[in-house]
């Protein structure tokens, strides 16, 4: 399967660890990926705040780079950039005052958007497209045996669920479904399906950092040995700022935060070098003791 | 007809326990008919609000296994199905008095806050012993709030209501809009101003209430609304409108996000002072931000912002789809096709 690659800005910086075990998870599962060094940031959930038209019309360019090079897919590893590339094509379908004056813009600049591509994140088309858990499982080099596994989804993956149209919005199975065929134990917890308080960081830290410390201590009061996220946004709130998290909630956290493709690159064989997971701001040491991986180089 | 386990949250604070009882019951009975039947024929002590049984008196919201839900629209068989269990408690984020009722007057309060009636303009006063007359278009516009039966369902669904006071919650939010956008209305810009003070931007958009309300008012929706009007009609005020409004003008330099110059932008100098410690530990962890190079066709999202980067207008608003498609605006239109 070929997929035009939408990294998102985060996995492109701050976030890089979730671009290198993308790329060495999809090349082990024959997925290849097509890198578009045009493709613009999604809006973040903030551009369509101050202007809805604008934020649909810059995704509608996205989408219709990958359409112009006949790939169908656009494959995202951010659950915030799933959410504004699938709100574009949502308006984009039902909205025909929006879609007018958004096609006329893209005729301006020499592009034509036809809903060719469909934006899939990374788990998606691992389940929808690649053979589900089961393909997944026959891949499985090093399984992760007696790792409990806390998924955590990303609110924009799931809901509003009209517009995402995967999984169940408040109940979903499927990242524990691919955790299960890792060999690894998923735990079951409320704050799976939870905001992470990103969105809201920037705005009042304090409970930015609360919403996140709850979640977390969720997971650590269901046993959870980790926890794993498709998101780089969920990931800086519970990675990056878990300690500031644990003071909110007050509780001194050491939860070790996965990218969702670090936690299948571990299970595939896939060295923790390659993983980038020394780019964590909380050790996964403890974690991958417990595996008997390769220790991390400091 | 499988026997099925309910497992209900009982007791007041300080003595809570979980019971559980069995039922044989039929797989579409509603859970509310199914939790009366433990009060009838098992414990008569079993303490829950309910009145009309159909969907509008909005008494008998509660968490079935975590969703909040109302009790007597929610059968038994699909949730017994995808659990093997039924879990039964409390409206969340809110004083539990004993069992599944609690407390809602927190919830009343914020809406009472938000001045859940018209106010008229002084300069402009509606006719005396008139009705007034508005465009369906204008109706349009406030479609899905008056459906609320403010049952609370988002309320207890919200993360944002559950770790700050100060958020005004779903159910206000939403009601508020309606009287922002009502043309009788005299308060607009009152309105807006009012729910500047950091508790319209505490929303977090995770649509939790969007997927629990029974209505489909769909809460966030209509705050995403009310954030756009703020930014539309007030600018960069403070933090959150000024971070939205930033956001977009930072991506069309290079395409990508410039993290540095947005933090600044929307923290102050002052505030980037508090983010050096933190810089500092990223850095030494390899994560350090640095600015992206910009992207290859930067000039075509020029082009685009110079077309769109304009007001949009608070009139013809566009909207969030979900349940407006039904409305007006979002009717593919009668010409079949662009307008």
């Amino acid at each position: 399967m070929k997929v035009a690659y939408y990294p998102g800005c985060v996995a492109q910086e701050s976030g890089k660890e979730l671009d290198m075990a993308t790329r060495a998870v999809a090349s082990r599962l024959g997925l290849e990926l097509v890198d578009f060094p045009t493709f613009s940031c999604c809006g973040s959930g903030f551009v369509d705040e101050s202007n809805l038209t604008l934020n649909v019309a810059i995704n509608a360019r996205n989408l219709a780079i990958a359409e112009r090079a006949g790939l169908s897919t656009v494959m995202t590893v951010c659950s915030t950039c799933q959410g504004m590339l699938k709100l574009a094509g949502q308006v984009l379908a039902t909205t025909p005052t929006i879609r007018s004056r958004v096609d006329a813009t893209l005729r301006g600049i020499g592009y034509t958007y036809s809903g060719s591509a469909t934006p899939k994140h990374f788990l998606q088309i691992i389940v929808e497209d690649l053979g589900g858990a089961e393909a997944l499982r026959s891949k499985v080099r090093r399984p992760l045996r007696g790792l409990k596994v806390a998924a955590f989804y990303g609110c924009h993956l799931l809901r509003p669920h009209d517009r995402m149209q995967f999984d169940d919005p408040e109940d979903p199975h499927t990242f524990e479904d691919v955790i299960r065929a890792l060999g690894a134990e998923p735990v079951d917890y409320r704050g799976r399906v939870m905001c992470c308080g990103f969105p809201i960081q920037f705005v009042k830290p304090a409970t930015a950092e609360r919403i996140a410390g709850a979640q977390i201590l969720d997971a650590q009061q269901h046993g959870a040995d980790a926890m794993a996220t498709p998101c780089p946004l969920c990931h800086i709130s519970l990675d990056t700022y878990q300690r500031e998290a644990g003071r909110q909630v007050g509780h001194q956290l050491n939860m070790p935060v996965f990218h969702f493709p670090q936690l299948v690159g571990l299970a595939l064989g896939l060295d923790p070098g390659t993983l980038g997971l020394a780019r964590h701001l909380v050790s996964t040491q403890g974690a991958l003791a417990k595996l008997g991986a390769v220790a991390v180089p400091a | 007809m499988p026997t099925i386990p309910f497992e209900v949250f009982r007791g007041s604070p300080g003595q809570t326990r979980f019971d559980t009882f069995s039922l044989d019951i039929p797989e579409h009975t509603p859970i509310l008919t199914a939790l009366l039947k433990i009060r009838d024929e098992i414990d008569p002590t079993l303490t829950l609000r309910y009145s009309c049984r159909q969907a509008i008196c909005g008494s008998c919201a509660m968490r079935i296994n975590g969703k909040s839900r109302l009790a007597c629209l929610t059968p038994v068989g699909p949730e017994f199905r995808a659990r093997g269990k039924l879990r039964i408690e409390p409206m969340a984020n809110q004083p539990v008095l004993r069992d599944l009722v609690v407390d809602q007057g927190p919830f009343w309060q914020r809406y009472h806050s938000i001045r859940p009636y018209l106010v008229p303009d002084p300069q402009h006063p509606l006719p005396v012993g008139k009705e007034s007359p508005m465009t369906p278009e204008q109706v349009a516009q406030f479609q899905e709030t008056p459906r609320c039966i403010a049952c609370a369902s988002c309320y207890s669904a919200c993360p944002a209501i559950a770790s700050d006071g100060d958020f005004l919650g779903p159910m206000a939010l939403a009601k508020l809009f309606r009287f922002v956008v009502d043309p009788r209305d005299g308060a607009f810009h009152e309105r807006l101003l009012g729910v500047q003070n950091q508790s319209l931007w505490l929303c977090l958009r995770c649509n939790l209430c969007v997927e629990s309300c029974p209505k489909d008012v769909r809460p966030a929706e209509r705050i995403h609304d009310l954030k756009w009007m703020a930014n539309q009609e007030l600018g960069a005020l403070e933090r959150g409108s000024r971070h939205a409004i930033k956001f977009a003008s930072n991506i069309r330099e290079g395409g990508l996000l410039n993290e540095m110059k947005l933090a600044r932008e929307t923290l102050g100098l002052v505030g980037m002072l508090g983010q050096i410690p933190k810089g500092i530990e990223l850095a030494r962890h390899g994560k350090s931000i640095r600015k992206h190079p910009p992207i290859q066709g930067r000039e075509e999202l020029d082009a685009i912002y110079r077309e769109l980067d304009r007001p949009e207008d608070l009139q013809h608003r566009p909207r969030v789809p979900g349940q407006g498609v039904k409305g007006p605006t979002q009717q593919p239109s009668k010409a079949g096709g662009a307008a």
